[in-house]
């Protein structure tokens, strides 16, 4: 009913013509960036959602080393994974398993019988940090020799994986049916500092849930529940 | 863009909008969502024992009361988070009781005695010790020990205590008992010759006759009498009562009797039963037949006549004269062999308080150089009579938990672990042996009283291999028990107790001369109010006063919570002039009791001449609550009682040597009021038009009762289902699995408010404290709800546990806007916390009431108990609704375990808390669509219903109806 106001630079009437090309370009990119933006802010950080997180541990410790390289099953060390809601973080004793022998890396031992040979001594025992504080812990000296007065202590791990207190998770319902670690860990073979590899959001898991009921675990039917309670209670 | 286009954006689904919404929320968020780094500390070495997290139980006895029951204690990485009834045991019988299941808060107590102290100043035991001995030979004179029941009952602590007095020239073990048996013990020492109590068989009685015997709610073994009740129901149950208790409630014919009108109905009662017996020993033949009540006592002993051998009469009386009555009766009845154990004899009650009545006189006359005082508290229960003695005692040793009223006397103060922390024997019944063991580290420097004296002997040893010694030397029999002691030990310990059969006591021999048919002289002058202070449900003896799990529990009857109140009749108080929340002045001339001023309960049911106050209440330990409860704008109540919950009315009604009968009472006004802080409203239900509140046949109805046409179909006519067949908006859930469901029995169950306080540990439930529960903010899932029938003197009184129905047809899930609460696959209605967002659309919208909101961030704001958390729940914050879930977490364990095990769940597998606790089994939990299931068995019972029938809420939860007394015909059991 009204004609459309004329352009005041241009002088040229409006209306339903075509919109200029740097108007749709400059809206284009708005509106591209805002979404850019947005996009990047979710994938970064959402309350509750620690992928990457990455402590840093009293001891440092290779899980790359341990299973990619010793090819160690991940059961050696979480040893409920299978029976028990949690899986487990290893006692001390059974790190001495292996490391009663194994007191530093190859290459130190190597230089150390090197450097001894030229020098023209005996070869020294030679006992990492990390080795060092893991005999510690257990009240041992660099020879394994109980340390007078010191007690066995726990190593105090940081959890680098966490489920929100209001949530449950138990690791046999999914270790049973054959769901894998890397499903929820991620490739922890290639880790050198261990982290949460994945945001483990209701939607990660609720996914997997819906898709399992359709297609099962490695073609073996299963029943994953999709009821509120089954993770919240 | 198209036009298609547009309308499909347009049509963003809720979870799109929500997560587009979430989005902005994140902004502001961003960089701060890893509240705290979370260490993971990690056992040095591997135990063999569990798993992170996994629980694992262990039998030991219980320590709430002095009754002894088997518990099993679920432990979680070191800590126990839950008792629970051990199966098979002879006292429990897999069942626990309200202070039982409370008993564990105790363990996590911040206000424990942590270690030893000498005249309130900390000192190491060596120092103790050292000090102690000096002293004991410093003072000369007589050594005394005086402790409750549990030390008494325990071969290795009294054996310990006998070995501690030998050493002395005048060393004497003396026991009391806060709720006595004394006089029972008395009375079978002048009729049968031997000083003990009986153990009861309820479930052998086809005839059962209560004298002032709360049997099912505190009195002896209330969970190990409820489970025989409730398991065999006597025929004919007559209770003879002043103050309303359980067993009256419970009682086919519940008899108001005034305390001193009960040796008249007893008396008549024997002289009526003497005459059939063709004996002639009562004074006048011509009694009236009647008692002052107006009962037909001769019907009632031809009745108990024709039961003989199978009729049971108990009398709970201080007064040895009615308890050598009641052996009579129960001697004329043939009860002695059949439904009364003399030959192994219950030991839940020792005290003697003859022996009492000596030590006070020794002490007052101070012959008395050293007193040991452990597991009682004399200065709470007869007041100034026994404090002023004790002060002049020269050396008052207290083995304590906690500073109280005694122990802040003593000088030499030996704190004493928790139950749950400690080596210990239990003897609760003649040859069944129960252990205790410790499932924690003890916390501070704690010594159990048997460690303590064996210091004091110079012989310093560990309670366990006290224990150990002593059951290797007297218990062990390598004939019956294996070449091995320790495997002996180890199996003994697994199961919990043993049962020696051995050589039984012997039962004594009536002595007839004994029993006087002629009603003991009464004392009270008319128009005089008698005071009885009777046990409360949840404060028993008093030893958890600091409890706040058993301070919040409402009592079953008066329903009030956080106070003592003074019960008067609805007539007595209207003559007084009096209304509930009136507070009252109450004195008696007992030498030990200061006056205590205390509210005002009306309370239908009980005798006009009584005024009946709570035991147990306005202990010392109980001052820290006085401002429990989050702190806000609105709070109102007024500090009382200087701080303590509820006032202490022992000292006015004890003797000083024990409870005596009740004394006269000086009741006046103080023209104060003190609001109540009740669980329930004390009117009665309002019916709707046409609907009776109670009744057989009417729609709409709370509590049925099944009438005389038990068994038959249509004894539920009325109940046309309308809503269940009527219209509904959605479609009904389809269930493919289970559904879970739960049939309440209301014919079995007591009211006594185990299934509450299981409910609360096991699930996470906060205390609120008096201000809340004030405000009908008490946060319980389950409650135990009182209905009265009949009128104001005598109504019947029935108790209905009442917790979320999780209906098919949800009220609460049709209203939520944020889909909080939902139904799940197996007939769970769920409530999601997370997603919460507090409206509260959900409780307005509930029939029944059972859903609980968080006004407060309890956890915090409140007494926060947080190791004593099961950590298998969540702790919800503020702002969010919540209720009962069926313990889904006893589902899903349930769930797992038989997945794990490559099975199908089996029926009876998952035992939600308040049914693992239930001491009467009324609450029966499985799948309602597995016809086999016990539950769907109860549920086609014709005694079956549901609550609000009418509404079509299709629940999950059933009850059974009561059986009307009257119409079960007089020799027919209550069946069905």
């Amino acid at each position: 009913m009204f004609p459309p106001p004329a352009d005041v630079a241009t002088g040229r009437p409006g209306g339903p013509g075509r919109p200029p090309v740097r108007t749709v370009v400059l809206a284009a990119l708005c509106i591209a960036s805002l979404g850019l933006a947005g996009w990047a802010a979710m994938q970064w950080r959402r309350p509750g959602n620690d992928a990457g997180y990455m402590p840093v541990q009293p001891i440092t410790f290779s899980h790359r080393l341990h299973t990619a390289e010793l090819e160690i099953e991940c059961a050696y060390c979480h040893s409920f994974a299978d029976t028990d809601r949690y899986a487990g973080m290893p006692t001390g004793d059974t790190c001495m398993n292996c490391h009663r022998f194994v007191n530093a890396p190859s290459q130190a031992v190597r230089d150390e019988v090197w450097a001894a040979a030229r020098e023209g001594r005996d070869v020294r025992r030679v006992v990492s940090d990390a080795m060092r504080k893991l005999y510690l812990s257990q009240g041992l000296d660099t020879a394994l020799e109980p340390i007078e007065g010191i007690d066995p202590v726990p190593i105090e791990w940081m959890r680098a994986t966490r489920f929100p207190d209001f949530a449950y998770f138990d690791h046999r319902a999914h270790s049973r049916v054959g769901v894998e670690c890397a499903t929820c860990h991620g490739p922890v073979q290639t880790f050198e500092r261990t982290r949460q590899a994945l945001d483990l959001s209701m939607g990660f898991c609720v996914a997997c849930h819906r898709e399992s009921n359709l297609t099962g675990i490695d073609g073996v039917p299963v029943e994953a529940s999709v009821d509120c309670v089954s993770c919240h209670r | 863009m198209s036009s298609d286009t547009l309308s499909r954006r347009a049509l963003l689904s809720r979870r799109t909008f929500l997560q587009a919404a979430g989005f902005t929320l994140a902004m502001s968020a961003l960089g701060c969502s890893r509240p705290e780094p979370s260490l993971r500390a990690v056992r040095p070495r591997q135990s063999p024992l569990a798993a992170p997290g996994a629980r694992v139980q262990y039998a030991t006895t219980c320590g709430g009361c002095s009754a002894g029951c088997g518990v099993l204690a679920s432990v979680r990485d070191g800590r126990p988070v839950k008792l629970e009834g051990l199966p098979g045991h002879p006292v429990s019988g897999g069942a626990l009781c309200a202070a039982g299941q409370a008993s564990i808060l105790g363990l996590y107590d911040a206000e424990r005695l942590s270690r030893p102290r000498i005249h309130g100043a900390p000192v190491s035991w060596s120092t103790l010790d050292a000090r102690l001995q000096a002293d004991i030979a410093a003072a000369g004179g007589a050594v005394r020990v005086l402790t409750g029941t549990d030390a008494a009952a325990s071969p290795t602590t009294r054996s310990q205590i006998d070995r501690f007095l030998g050493g002395f020239a005048d060393g004497r073990h003396d026991v009391f008992d806060v709720l006595s048996c004394s006089a029972i013990a008395d009375a079978h020492e002048a009729t049968h010759g031997v000083r003990a109590v009986p153990r009861l068989r309820f479930d052998l009685a086809d005839v059962v006759v209560g004298f002032e015997a709360d049997f099912l709610g505190t009195w002896i073994s209330p969970v190990e009498f409820s489970a025989q009740y409730a398991r065999a129901r006597p025929a004919l149950h007559v209770q003879f009562e002043s103050v309303v208790t359980l067993t009256g409630c419970r009682a086919d014919r519940r008899i108001v009797t005034p305390p001193d009108g009960l040796g008249e109905a007893m008396a008549a009662l024997y002289r009526s039963l003497a005459e059939r017996a063709g004996l002639d020993r009562g004074p006048s033949r011509a009694s009236s037949g009647t008692g002052r009540t107006g009962e037909d006592i001769p019907g009632m002993a031809a009745r108990l006549w024709r039961a003989r051998g199978r009729a049971l009469v108990v009398c709970g009386s201080a007064d040895p004269a009615l308890q050598r009555l009641a052996n009579g009766i129960n001697e004329l009845l043939s009860s002695y062999g059949a439904t009364l154990d003399l030959t192994r004899p219950s030991r839940q009650r020792l005290g003697n308080d003859k022996a009492l009545e000596t030590l006070i006189e020794e002490l007052a006359e101070g012959r008395v150089g050293t007193l040991v005082v452990s597991g009682v508290n004399p200065a709470y229960s007869f007041g100034s009579a026994w404090r002023d003695a004790l002060m002049r005692v020269p050396v008052l040793v207290a083995a304590s938990e906690r500073l109280d009223e005694t122990s802040s006397l003593a000088g030499y103060v030996c704190p004493v672990p928790h139950p749950l922390e400690s080596w210990g024997d239990y003897e609760p019944v003649a040859g069944t042996l129960c252990l205790r063991q410790p499932l924690a580290a003890p916390a501070g420097q704690t010594r159990t009283l048997e460690e303590s004296l064996a210091a004091w002997m110079n012989r310093p040893a560990d309670a366990v291999e006290l224990v150990r010694r002593r059951w290797r030397d007297d218990v062990y029999d390598p004939a019956s028990d294996g070449p091995s002691f320790d495997d002996f030990w180890d199996r003994s310990l697994r199961e919990g107790r043993i049962d020696r059969a051995g050589q039984p006591a012997p039962g004594g021999v009536f002595n007839p001369a004994a029993v006087d048919g002629t009603p003991p002289a009464t004392a009270r002058t008319a128009g005089t109010l008698m005071l009885v202070g009777y046990p409360s449900l949840s404060m028993l003896d008093g030893r958890q006063g600091y409890n706040p799990w058993l301070l919040e529990l409402p009592d079953p009857v008066t329903r009030t919570t956080w106070d003592s109140c003074a019960s008067l009749s609805p007539a007595t108080a209207r003559a007084l002039g009096l209304g509930d929340g009136d507070v009252v002045r109450i004195e008696s001339d007992r030498r030990g009791g200061d006056a205590i001023e205390v509210p005002v309960v009306v309370q239908p049911g009980q005798d006009d001449s009584v005024v009946a106050v709570p035991l147990g209440y306005g202990q010392m330990t109980s001052a820290r609550f006085a401002n429990l409860g989050p702190a806000w704008i609105g709070r109102a109540w007024p500090d009382e009682n200087g701080g303590l919950v509820g006032a202490n009315v022992a000292p006015l009604v004890a003797a000083g040597h024990g409870p005596s009968g009740p004394v006269a009472a000086r009741l006046a006004a103080v023209g104060r009021r003190r609001p109540l802080a009740r669980a329930q409203a004390p009117e009665r239900l309002q019916p709707m038009d046409g609907a009776e509140a109670w009744g057989s046949a009417s729609a709409g109805v709370v509590v049925r009762i099944a009438g005389a046409d038990l068994g038959s179909a249509d004894i539920l006519p009325g109940v046309a289902r309308r809503g269940a067949a009527g219209l509904t908006l959605w479609d009904d859930h389809p269930y493919p699995g289970p559904r879970w469901g739960m049939v309440i029995d209301l014919e079995a169950c007591t009211g006594c408010g185990a299934c509450v306080v299981a409910c609360q540990a096991e699930n996470n439930t906060p205390v609120v404290g008096r201000d809340e529960m004030g405000r009908e903010r008490g946060m319980h899932w389950l409650r135990v709800d009182r209905h009265f029938l009949g009128g104001d003197d005598d109504p019947a009184i029935a108790f209905q546990p009442v917790t979320c129905h999780h209906c098919g047809r949800a009220p609460c899930e049709t209203v939520c806007p944020v889909l909080a609460t939902t139904h799940s696959s197996d007939g769970l209605n769920q409530q999601v916390y997370s997603r919460c967002v507090g409206t509260r659309y959900c409780m307005n919208n509930c029939p029944l009431k059972v859903r609980r909101f968080n006004w407060f961030d309890y956890a915090r704001e409140g007494e926060s108990f947080g190791p004593a958390l099961n950590p298998e729940v969540t702790v919800r914050s503020r702002g969010v609704a919540e209720k009962c879930t069926f313990c889904v977490q006893r589902i899903q364990e349930a769930r797992l375990v038989a997945r794990q095990e490559g099975r199908p769940l089996q029926d009876g597998e998952v035992i939600p808390a308040c049914a693992q606790t239930c001491p009467a089994s009324a609450i029966t939990f499985g799948d309602l669509k597995d016809p086999q299931s016990q539950v769907s068995r109860r549920r086609s019972s014709p005694r079956t219903y549901s609550l609000f029938e009418d509404m079509g809420l299709l629940p999950a939860v059933h009850y059974q109806a009561l059986v009307d007394p009257g119409a079960a015909g007089e020799d027919e059991g209550h069946g069905a």
